[in-house]
């Protein structure tokens, strides 16, 4: 068959490109390497398929996920992208939760964006740790049910909850305010050492151990009992 | 690996003597410009004044062309297409005359072509006698829009591809050009056929010269030509006349052509053209290529003048629908489509320019150049885009310049994306050869007739 175009055999060509087409390249550029830093983090972290939560594993953990996370240029719209994907687990083969929300707080915490929204409706799982060690100037607002070990460790950052939450809310934590819309379960506030929890719901239980800060419930301050009675 | 000595030395010569037929083409361009055809330039390439009347005519007779001399009566039409026949095929001026054929209601096929020999029929033997015109490898005809439309298909053939038949017999003219006059309308015209129209390759207007040049023109001597040669020109009548075979008068005739050409040189100085040069300019014209911007050009312009996107492609019997998207280019303003004829017309004029130039390659300028006078007599334009523009300021004749506004335009709408264009050609190679690559889209017809090609070649 005749080509026709023969004559252009040698002229440097540029393929067809459609501005949408290089923005989802590049997105999907980013997500890549949002996960493959996930699944490093899991590799290193879950050696024997279980992850114990324990305090200086927790730091390990953050500290190896921020180094991962560095190198990547992402904003919020990514950090969604990888919780549908640790949700929907095509991408993702195996999601353990303490890892993940280890490494979803590290990207949250360390976004270009002050503010940021995360919708978690649409999700099966329920996420943990999600506002670990929130720092100072952010504030994270998650739309909808989250799991355990919520601000755990926040350091002066205000996380909002419009929903409920798990057991060790605000486990920890050293500063700024964890505001939850909803109920909260057992060991809310365990030893945490400065800021302020609200909760509007259910508080099922408090930490035994509290070092410090202030829990209120509906309005009402509950810890300390220092505080509340005088 | 580089040349040997041997291919160098050829390249040499061949280089030298290509510079050699230039300069001898130029010098009879030049000759005939200030002795015999004056005229004022009316066209540029590049830097370079030329009159389009001569420069066709030259380029004409050089790559075996066909063309279409307009004018009004006297202004020399007919004489510029002798005096550049003459010099290029070396025959002299009577000769040309005696070939030529004139239209008019009345002529038949025996005195344009070939009549019985009626001697040999009397004993029963069926001998055509040629006409000059048939056998001679130049061929003038004066005022062909005189000839009745009936009459102008019998000079078809003859024309297209140098075959003349007659009775059983038949000649083929191995290198032939083809000169014809027409005026303008008038009551004893009639129009050239859409067939034989586009069997030109070239239009072009013999004008006025002006009022200083036209006294000059005045005061020759109407009798005297330099290029006349009565002997010569009754040794040529006699080997013609003969009852040979065509070939083996056509070797006569170049023999003769080299004596008369020797003659001249000696006798007047004057250099013409031997069939061996010609052939040896037509193969160098040849080998000339057309550069990507030139290759690119033209396959705009031919995308412009026969895209269609409701019907496929331009019909003369399609009306075009209110409200088309392809409105601002040139398929709208016209009613046919442009011909397979178009696009070798070009090459092959714009590749003699750009010889005739020195220049190594085809360019944008060779084809802007040659385009309007290859575009003005095929395109038929909408009744309403004439009447916009008959009134127009101009120095060309309506024709010549809607071809000239028509090239600008094209050639704009390339200039703004010539990049695009190359490149959606390139992409559309690599498709073609297999690779996975969408087709680049664009707003010109020439992307859509890239998809259309490459449905067709996946």
């Amino acid at each position: 068959m005749i080509n026709p175009f023969e004559d252009f055999k040698n002229y440097p060509y540029k393929k067809k490109e459609i501005p949408l087409d290089r923005i989802v390249q590049a997105k999907e550029k980013v997500i890549g390497e949002i996960v493959e830093g996930y699944l490093k983090l899991v590799e290193e972290e879950v050696k024997d398929l279980v992850w114990m939560v324990e305090h200086s594993r927790l730091i390990k953990a953050y500290s190896s996920a921020v180094r991962t996370i560095q190198k990547i240029d992402y904003d919020t719209d990514d950090i969604e992208e990888l919780c549908i994907e640790l949700d929907k687990g095509d991408k993702i083969p195996y999601l353990i939760s303490g890892p993940a929300g280890i490494y979803l707080s590290a990207l949250l915490n360390n976004a270009k964006e002050d503010t940021i929204q995360l919708g978690l409706y649409e999700f099966k799982r329920a996420f943990h740790f999600l506002g670990y060690r929130l720092p100072q100037g952010k504030t994270l607002l998650l739309k909808g049910n989250a799991g355990d070990f919520i601000g755990a460790g926040l350091s002066g950052g205000r996380l909002v909850v419009e929903g409920s939450t798990g057991n060790w809310a605000g486990a920890g934590m050293m500063d700024g305010e964890l505001s939850i819309s909803g109920n909260t379960g057992q060991n809310t506030g365990a030893w945490m050492s400065g800021g302020q929890i609200n909760v509007e719901g259910h508080i099922l239980g408090i930490g035994k151990t509290i070092h410090g800060g202030r829990i209120y419930h509906r309005g009402n301050l509950i810890r300390p009992y220092e505080a509340s009675t005088r | 690996m580089g040349n040997t000595v041997f291919e160098q030395e050829n390249d040499m010569q061949k280089y030298r003597e290509n510079g050699n037929f230039r300069q001898k083409v130029r010098t009879i361009y030049q000759f005939i410009q200030d002795n015999l055809y004056l005229n004022r330039p009316d066209m540029r390439v590049g830097e370079e004044p030329f009159n389009s009347a001569l420069l066709f005519s030259l380029l004409t007779a050089l790559n075996r062309g066909k063309e279409l001399i307009i004018g009004e009566p006297g202004l020399g039409k007919t004489t510029s297409a002798e005096y550049v026949s003459a010099m290029t095929y070396r025959l002299p001026l009577g000769l040309i005359w005696a070939s030529e054929v004139s239209g008019h209601p009345e002529q038949t096929e025996e005195k344009i072509i070939g009549r019985p020999d009626l001697g040999r029929l009397n004993q029963g033997e069926e001998v055509v006698v040629w006409s000059y015109l048939a056998q001679l490898p130049v061929k003038i005809v004066d005022e062909i829009n005189r000839l009745p439309e009936t009459k102008q298909s019998m000079i078809l053939d003859g024309i297209d591809r140098g075959n003349w038949e007659y009775l059983n017999d038949v000649i083929i003219n191995d290198e032939y050009c083809l000169f014809a006059t027409a005026n303008y309308q008038d009551r004893g015209t009639n129009t050239l056929i859409a067939p034989l129209i586009d069997r030109f390759d070239v239009i072009v207007e013999s004008r006025h010269p002006g009022p200083d040049m036209a006294l000059m023109i005045g005061m020759k001597d109407r009798h005297e030509n330099v290029l006349r040669s009565p002997e010569y020109e009754r040794s040529f009548q006699e080997i013609l006349a003969q009852r040979r075979d065509h070939h083996e008068k056509m070797h006569l005739i170049e023999d003769l052509s080299t004596r008369f050409g020797d003659h001249m040189k000696k006798e007047h100085r004057i250099e013409m053209l031997s069939k061996d040069e010609r052939q040896e300019i037509r193969a160098c014209t040849q080998e000339l290529p057309l550069d990507l911007d030139a290759n690119a050009f033209l396959r705009t312009v031919i995308a412009e003048l026969s895209f269609c996107y409701k019907y496929g492609q331009k019909r003369s019997d399609d009306q075009c629908d209110e409200g088309c998207h392809y409105t601002g280019f040139l398929c709208h303003h016209m009613k046919n489509c442009i011909s397979n004829r178009f696009p070798t017309s070009v090459r092959t004029y714009a590749q003699s320019l750009a010889w005739l130039l020195g220049d190594e390659a085809v360019g944008i300028d060779h084809m802007k150049a040659v385009l309007p006078y290859i575009l003005a007599h095929r395109v038929q334009w909408k009744d309403d885009v004439i009447s916009q523009k008959q009134t127009s300021t101009r120095r060309d004749p309506l024709q010549i310049f809607m071809a000239k506004e028509m090239v600008t335009e094209v050639y704009r709408r390339y200039n703004e994306q010539s990049h695009q264009i190359k490149n959606a050609l390139a992409v559309a190679y690599q498709s073609a050869s297999g690779k996975d690559l969408e087709p680049i889209e664009g707003d010109h017809p020439i992307y859509l007739e890239i998809k259309r090609d490459l449905e067709e070649v996946r």
